[in-house]
Formats: structure tokens, C-alpha cells, sequence
């Protein structure tokens, strides 16, 4: 069973379509990347799951069925921007929000503290939450996201406000809800961070679906017939089964010709006594995809 | 349930424990005993206890007598008899008299005084004065006939079925209603306030993302509703036991407050006055603050219907000259000024009890109305961020598509 179905939603705000027939599942125990261009319609997306906005059309099934208020205490959701009070202390706005989670004032408590440690925000318990940094308030928002071990996280650029250290411990975190069979959806346009956490993913853009699949299958089908070649020595110009080679950082993109493949490239060069210091498939970064996919050029094949 | 009653009890300790709110609590008090000690300070300053002078031709005033309370009295003015107008004349020169009445010789006949002051117009006294001449010329009558002549009758007023009274020298008759009223629209007023802001601020800075994916909207409604209610009732409730202790003082120390009567009724109906006009004006500043899209501008909506509630201090003197007129029981009825005006005149006359039910009827149904309403705007106009929501949106039939 899926912990979320989204089946052909759409969702139109007075002229403007938001969303326009956009459908996936997310798998229990898995990292799933939401992905898109500012105002492509994924907040859009999360909140009609989050029960916030009724779709126009389509449905979700969420955690097995319709959304509740009992599944409230289920989920994790980590809004953009702020999201917490801003005039009362950090602590108390932490166990006021846990316990609207469900957890009774004492347990909140007690895993507040063990979070704020981890958070390296101890200290500022009794700071008020306008006085904290901008990282620092997007942690405490994590722990509001996580404090009820929610099954389902669903968190909107996470990355957003944190320095390279606490995007690590973000990181680090998500994989270990992820270990624990927690289910993380993780809306975000930066593409580098998904590519590292995600599972699988679905692109949208201007409200439609662009891309939906695991990682690797997407890339694989943006892959060009191309490799990319480390050598101490300088590549010769024209090699069989090549159309065109080109010095990229420190080494060389190799664009085959059709019906080559890598194989050939690399036994041509070993033939040819070139020594190699790396030969892989030049895989398109999500970037790039997500750059092509954007700009109007579509899927391929 | 329960987390209605976190919502409530959370928006309730966040106003109550801080010090703005300790500050409302105490400027109200402070601000009244400002005034009434200002005006004891004023009236004070401008009595003139300077000596009054008086030349007597008559004879009439050969043995003069006085109340023998009076010496004790705040305003006791003594009268110095002259034997001839130039010593009364010497006396007011140098200032130890401030005028000098000359009674004829006919006095009795004619009611002839001439009076002689230096001073502004207004400082002779002749209120003491005539007091004086009074007391004496009766000096013969029983004590209890001159006591009835020089401080005349005693009203008391009532309405023609008995049940409503009240002593001419009742202040408090008078003043319970209005201070009642002002202050139920002064909470009605801050603790809408706080809770139309508290939206705006959350809807503001997306707590309210957070909030409805933990609370049902109903629930973080009513409980929002419910905490600033407690609010303004801590507020009034406050205020009420600084006005009991300020009553029990004056009682004690000062003779106008002696026949005091608080009709356990009045406040009963007080109480169904105000908790539905509380929840009325609490659910349409939930409603604005969930549909406008900065505080300012919802700050300019919620004047609109705050201040109907007002308007009746504008009629007042309407109202009070003529409880039962039309213009009276309209304002009675209609929801928004009816707290007031109801308020005011129960205070002054007997209200028919159909005029209670239903104004207190239509209250509760507009209270309904306006929560329905507001649960509507809210869940529709919640997170539209920047945009704003039309009246068309909030009643059209979309059966709760948002």
C-alpha cells in the first residue's frame, strides 16, 4: 500500500491553474523528491495532500485513505518560510505545537530536550523565537516536523536557510528517519540535494507533470550517447565511433556516434595503449535535466 | 476536544501573562480615578471658604443660628455680622469678607438685599446665604418642618408598574449602566483586537500552515474564540472587583454612596448581553483576520463593525429622555448596537421582557451566524496569501471546495 496517492489532481485559483492533472504515489520507506521551478504548483500539490486546499478535481489517498483529523498527528509537515511564533519563547512554542500533535506536555518535554541538544539550540531555550537566526528557527521548525515521530514527513525546501554543517546534520537526519521506515516527502528546487537523498522523484512544472520515476531510470533516459574519459594524456582527435570530443574540467566529453557503444570507445582506446585514469557513462546531472525539462524541451524517447 | 481546549488555554496565557495586558488591565481603573479625583480636586479648589458679610436692618437676624452639623461640613462658610455698611465696606476692602448682603428694614415685605462684591461675578455666595436667611426666619418651627423647608423633598423615582426605582441621589443608578456598557465594548474591543491580530500575524508568518495540518479549523477556531473570551472576561472581571473595592471605600468615607443597590438581575442580563455579542464581534474579527491580507487593512475592516457598536453613546441623551421611544427599542433589537442601548436602558427603565428575549435571541442567532461565517472565511481565505477574498466566495455554494 502506497502512504500517498495522488490520482490526477488539479486545482485552479481564480484564472490562474496551479495544478493540472498531476498524478504519483509515494512509497512507504522512501526519500521522494517533489520537484519544480518556483511556482510550478508544488506547495500547491502539498497542501491539497495536507487536506489544506480541496483539489477541483482528482483525489488522495493518504496513509490509506481519506485525510483526518486523527492522521494529523501521523504527519510531519515543514511549511516554507518561519511557520513558528515569533513573540513567545522557543521552548514553549515547541511544546505547544508538539502537544497539538498529540503528545502529552511531559513527553514533549522530554524530547525536546533531547532534540534541542542534537540541534545545538539549547541554549537559546528561552530566547524568543524572533531573536533566533534564520537557521536556527529552521531547525527548530525540524523538530516541530518530527518531535511526534510522525509516519509521514512532508517537508518544503529543507535546505532553505542552513550553512553547509547543519545541511549535513539535515541530511543525515532525513536518512535516518528514512532507516526507520519513516516515509519523507521532500519538496525542493535544489536539484543536487535530491539527487544525493532521493529515491525516486516527480518533476512538475507550470502545474504538469514533466518527470515522475526512481532517479537512476530518469537520468538514464536523459542520457546521451556520451562518455566521459580521465586520461594523463591528450586524447587524439579522431577515434573510431566518435562524433565529436570536447575538453570538459579535466577531462574529455566523448560524443558517440549512433549504434556505437561504450564498450567499443574503451577497447579502441586500450588498443591504442592510451592510459586511463577514469572511463565512465557520461550521465546528465538532475540539473541539466531538470534545466532541459524546464526550458521546454520535454522528455525524451 | 482536547486540542480546542490547548488552542483556548495557549491564546489565553499568551495575552493574559504579558505586560501589555497587566497595563490594560490597571489604566482603566487608574484613568477613572484619575478623573473623579481631578474633579473632587477641581471642586475642592474652587470652593471659597472666605467669610460672607452682612449689614441687617431688619432685625430679622438679631440671634443668628446655624445647623449645628454644618460646621463640619466641607463648604461651611461663616457670616459676620456689621453693625453699618462702611464697616462692611472696610471689612470687603481689605479682604476678609468677599461680599456683604444688606437686608432692609422691610425685608419681610419686599424680599429686598442688596448684595456688595468686588470680586468676578459668581463668588458671592448667595446660595449660603439664602440658606442662612432661611434657617433663621424659621427659627421658631418644629425642627423637623425647617429641616424639610430648607432641604425640600426627597425623590425618588418610578416607573408606573413600581418595579424599577431610583434615588434622585442614587449615582450609581446612573452610573452602573454606563460604565457597564463602556467597559463591555472596551473588552469586546481589545480581545477582538488581539484575536484578529493573532490571525493576521499567523496567517502572516505561516504558523497557521502549522496549526491547521494539527487542529481541525473548527477546533482552532472555537478555541481561539473561546481563549479571547476568556480574555476580555478576566479583563471585565478585573476591572469589576477594582470598582467593588472602590464602592466599598467610598461607602465608607463618604456619604453619597450609602443607598446603593446592584440588582443581581441587571447583571444577569449584562451576562446574556455580552457573551453572544462577545462571540458575535470575536467570530467577525476571525473572519476579517482570516480574509484580509495585512493588519492594517483588516484593522479598517473591523472599525466597520465595531463602531455600530458604539453608536449608541451618540443617542444617549435620546435614549435616557425617552427609553421606550422607537428609536430606543430599534437600537434595542438590532444586534451590533443592541448590547449597549439594551444595557443603558434596563438601567433606567423597565425593558418588556419581549424585548430581552428577542434582542438576546437574535444576538445568540447572529453570534451562530457570524461563527458559521467565520469558519467559512477561514478555511477559504486562510492561506490565500496576498490574496484577497470576496463576499461572493465566502457564501457562494462551493460545498466547502476551497
Amino acid at each position: 500500500m502506497s502512504t500517498v496517492e495522488v490520482n490526477h489532481i488539479s486545482k485552479t485559483f481564480a484564472t490562474t491553474r496551479a495544478v493540472e492533472d498531476v498524478s504519483f504515489t509515494v512509497e512507504p520507506g522512501e526519500i521522494f523528491g517533489l520537484l519544480g521551478p518556483n511556482g510550478a504548483g508544488k506547495t500547491t500539490s502539498i497542501r491539497i495532500i495536507l487536506d489544506i486546499f480541496k483539489p477541483d478535481s482528482g483525489s488522495v489517498v493518504v496513509l490509506g485513505g481519506p485525510m483526518t483529523e486523527e492522521k494529523k498527528n501521523r504527519i510531519g509537515y515543514l511549511p516554507e518560510e518561519r511557520g513558528l511564533y515569533q513573540d513567545i519563547n522557543l521552548e514553549r512554542c515547541l511544546i505547544y505545537l508538539a502537544t497539538l500533535k498529540g503528545l502529552e506536555p511531559a513527553e514533549a518535554q522530554k524530547r525536546i530536550d533531547v532534540y534541542l541538544q542534537r540541534f545545538d539550540l539549547a541554549d537559546h531555550r528561552k530566547k524568543k523565537v524572533k531573536e533566533l537566526s534564520k537557521g536556527m528557527q529552521q531547525k527548530a521548525q525540524l523538530i516541530v516536523t518530527l518531535i511526534h515521530q510522525p509516519e509521514l514527513v512532508i517537508i518544503d525546501e529543507p535546505f532553505a536557510a542552513l550553512d553547509p554543517v547543519n545541511t549535513q546534520m539535515v541530511k543525515d537526519l532525513l536518512r535516518e528517519e528514512r532507516d526507520r521506515g519513516k516515509t519523507i516527502v521532500m519538496c525542493t528546487h535544489q536539484m543536487n540535494q535530491v539527487e544525493e537523498l532521493c529515491d525516486r522523484l516527480v518533476l512538475i512544472n507550470k502545474g504538469k507533470t514533466m518527470l515522475y520515476g526512481s532517479l537512476g531510470e530518469i537520468r538514464r533516459q536523459y542520457a546521451t550517447q556520451a562518455v566521459s574519459v580521465h586520461s594523463p594524456q591528450t586524447l587524439p582527435k579522431a577515434i573510431p565511433g566518435v562524433q565529436h570530443v570536447k575538453r570538459e574540467n579535466s577531462g574529455y566529453h566523448l560524443l558517440l556516434t549512433e549504434g556505437t557503444t561504450a564498450q567499443q570507445v574503451l577497447r579502441e582506446l586500450v588498443e591504442r595503449g592510451i592510459p586511463l585514469d577514469s572511463f565512465e557513462i557520461a550521465m546528465p546531472t538532475l540539473d541539466e535535466i531538470f534545466i532541459q525539462v524546464v526550458r521546454g524541451e520535454g522528455a525524451r524517447g | 476536544m482536547r486540542k480546542l481546549w490547548l488552542v483556548a488555554k495557549y491564546e489565553y496565557l499568551r495575552h493574559v501573562l504579558r505586560k501589555r495586558f497587566l497595563v490594560s488591565i490597571l489604566s482603566m481603573p487608574i484613568f477613572f480615578a484619575f478623573i473623579i479625583g481631578v474633579g473632587f480636586l477641581s471642586a475642592i479648589l474652587q470652593m471659597d471658604r472666605t467669610p460672607i458679610g452682612y449689614v441687617d436692618h431688619s432685625g430679622l437676624l438679631a440671634n443668628p443660628q446655624r445647623p449645628p452639623e454644618a460646621e463640619d461640613s466641607l463648604d461651611y462658610v461663616e457670616m459676620t455680622a456689621f453693625p453699618d455698611e462702611p464697616a462692611a465696606e472696610a471689612a470687603l476692602a481689605e479682604g476678609s469678607i468677599r461680599a456683604y448682603y444688606i437686608l432692609d428694614s422691610d425685608y419681610l415685605s419686599t424680599g429686598a438685599v442688596e448684595v456688595v462684591a468686588n470680586e468676578a461675578k459668581g463668588t458671592e455666595g448667595q446660595g449660603d446665604f439664602r440658606d442662612f436667611v432661611l434657617y433663621n426666619l424659621l427659627q421658631n418651627q418644629d425642627a423637623e418642618v425647617r429641616e424639610r423647608l430648607v432641604n425640600g423633598p426627597v425623590l425618588e423615582i418610578r416607573s408606573m408598574d413600581g418595579e424599577k426605582g431610583m434615588g434622585e441621589n442614587n449615582i450609581l443608578g446612573f452610573l452602573v449602566p454606563m460604565v457597564a456598557a463602556i467597559m463591555l465594548m472596551i473588552s469586546i474591543n481589545t480581545s477582538g483586537g488581539y484575536l484578529l491580530q493573532a490571525l493576521v500575524e499567523e496567517k502572516e508568518n505561516r504558523t497557521l500552515e502549522i496549526l491547521v495540518t494539527s487542529v481541525s479549523p473548527t477546533q482552532l477556531m472555537a478555541g481561539k474564540i473561546i481563549g479571547n473570551l476568556s480574555v476580555g472576561l478576566t479583563q471585565i472581571g478585573a476591572w469589576l472587583s477594582v470598582a467593588i473595592i472602590g464602592l466599598l471605600v467610598l461607602v465608607r468615607f463618604l456619604p453619597v454612596g450609602q443607598d446603593i443597590q446592584l440588582d443581581p438581575g441587571y447583571l444577569g442580563l449584562l451576562l446574556l448581553l455580552m457573551l453572544p455579542a462577545f462571540v458575535m464581534i470575536s467570530a467577525l474579527m476571525a473572519m476579517v483576520g482570516a480574509t484580509a491580507t495585512e493588519s492594517r487593512e483588516a484593522q479598517q475592516i473591523a472599525g466597520l463593525f465595531t463602531l455600530p457598536l458604539v453608536v449608541p453613546i451618540w443617542f444617549i441623551s435620546a435614549i435616557l429622555a425617552n427609553p421606550n421611544s422607537p428609536l430606543a427599542v430599534g437600537m434595542s433589537l438590532f444586534p451590533l448596537t443592541a448590547p449597549l442601548t439594551l444595557s443603558l436602558r434596563a438601567g433606567y427603565t423597565t425593558v418588556p421582557a419581549w424585548q430581552i428575549i428577542t434582542s438576546v435571541t437574535l444576538l445568540i442567532l447572529c453570534a451562530i451566524g457570524a461563527l458559521w461565517l467565520a469558519g467559512r472565511g477561514f478555511r477559504i481565505g486562510l492561506l490565500r496569501y496576498g490574496k484577497r477574498l470576496t463576499w461572493r466566495e465566502i457564501l457562494g455554494r462551493q460545498n466547502g471546495r476551497v
